[in-house]
């Protein structure tokens, strides 16, 4: 399994608090693995509670209309390189 | 001897080719001809469609406590072409020509007063269309219909054909669920209502099977836990065809938001399919034939092998 970068653990800790999946360690989640439906014991209706996180954290929007949803929300590390790409926070 | 059936390995009925000469007929030979042309699709249907037939006799002798006789089967597959005929009619002229009766509108109304926006949970039974009769009433408040788009090419065609708004305010479904409730909470942010229908599953969607007419039938979880993100009102909704040119549409109070605490998912989903089902019953008794779920609901077929559909479900 891979290390976490910086980025990707700030994003799994900020999911783990959001959503209050208490039983989680942020720094054991797998970055590649499915975000949902997976080990977590996320639903992907869940990604509306981590989009607003992300909107409150980083200062940007997921939107519904977004052509790459599935490919984004697939796992810890293509939502973490999205994120990435698009903070305004910084 | 049934054969296990999922709604999704069903094929549309008819193609393409059918609807758009039922289209062509209707829309230029008016409901009356329409109508005329039902009797025999009805039987043609009925004679070609043995899984359908199998599921409305199951369906038909868990209501009434008995095996049906050909009348009542016959009667649930008229009410179904129909309606369907009449979603061409309700799509291309609105209620025109239509009595539709409403009940609970005070109460959607409210609900809609508050400016969250509404979720609206309804179920194959009857007609969803009739939903757009209201919408035609209050043009300001934006109605979305949840829907996978993949499942009826021939259908969503035609709906785009006749009506593009009521197309293009389609969440689709097959974009999976993280898009849906996205689409939905900016749809509700706008104070519009969000409808969808309870009581099918998509493909690789979880289920956890509640008593339904005496027997455990799986129902999926997907709606209520995008309740639960939405965290907006929700009214139970049914367009119930009461024959010749008459539905009545019903809106029904369900909760001022869905809570589902994510450690006690199971006994909450429970508790909330349950008192879904027990509506769906309650129409069943008032309207049995607008039943349109024609393949095997209760699953009986999985049921019988080693794992129960709850089983199966991620959501404990």
């Amino acid at each position: 399994m891979a290390e976490l970068t910086a980025a990707q653990h700030e994003l799994a800790t900020l999911i783990v608090e959001s959503l209050n999946l208490e039983a989680v360690d942020p720094a054991k989640i797998d970055p590649d693995a499915p975000l949902f439906g997976g080990e977590l014991g996320l639903d992907s209706i869940d990604a509306l509670e981590i989009a607003l996180a992300v909107s409150k954290r980083y200062g940007f929007q997921l939107r519904s209309d977004h052509p790459d949803n599935q490919h984004i929300f697939a796992s810890l590390r293509n939502l973490s390189a999205h994120i990435e790409q698009h903070r305004v926070d910084a | 001897m049934s054969t296990p059936t999922h709604w999704r390995q069903h094929g549309e009925g008819g193609g393409r080719f059918a609807l758009w000469l039922i289209r062509t007929l209707a829309l230029h030979g008016g409901r009356r001809f329409g109508r005329l042309l039902l009797y025999p699709v009805t039987l043609y249907f009925f004679l070609r469609r043995g899984a359908e037939r199998r599921a409305s006799r199951q369906y038909l002798a868990r209501v009434f406590g008995h095996p049906p006789g050909v009348w009542p089967m016959l009667r649930q597959f008229h009410a179904y072409a129909a309606t369907t005929l009449d979603r061409i009619f309700l799509l291309a002229h609105g209620e025109r020509g239509f009595r539709v009766e409403i009940e609970g509108l005070a109460e959607l109304e409210r609900r809609i007063g508050e400016g969250r926006g509404v979720l609206l949970v309804g179920s194959h039974q009857g007609s969803f269309e009739a939903l757009r009769a209201l919408s035609a009433r209050r043009p300001d408040v934006p109605l979305r219909v949840v829907l996978d788009k993949g499942k009826t090419p021939a259908m969503t065609e035609l709906l785009e054909a006749l009506a593009p708004d009521v197309g293009a305010a389609v969440i689709d479904a097959a974009q999976g669920g993280a898009h849906v409730v996205l689409a939905a909470a900016e749809a509700c942010s706008r104070s519009a209502m969000v409808a969808l229908l309870a009581d099918r599953a998509g493909e690789h969607e979880a289920q956890r099977a509640v008593a339904f007419l005496g027997t455990p039938a799986p129902l999926p979880v997907g709606p209520w836990l995008l309740a639960n993100a939405l965290q907006v009102p929700v009214l139970l909704c049914f367009g119930l065809y009461l024959g010749g040119n008459r539905y009545r549409l019903v809106f029904e109070p369900f909760a001022e938001r869905v809570t589902i605490p994510r450690n006690k998912r199971g006994p909450a989903l429970d508790a909330l399919l349950t008192r879904y089902a027990q509506r769906l019953e309650h129409y069943v008794r008032v309207a049995p034939y607008n039943w349109f779920n024609f393949h095997d609901f209760w699953q009986q077929a999985a049921a019988e092998r080693a794992t129960p559909p709850s089983h199966r479900c991620g959501a404990d």
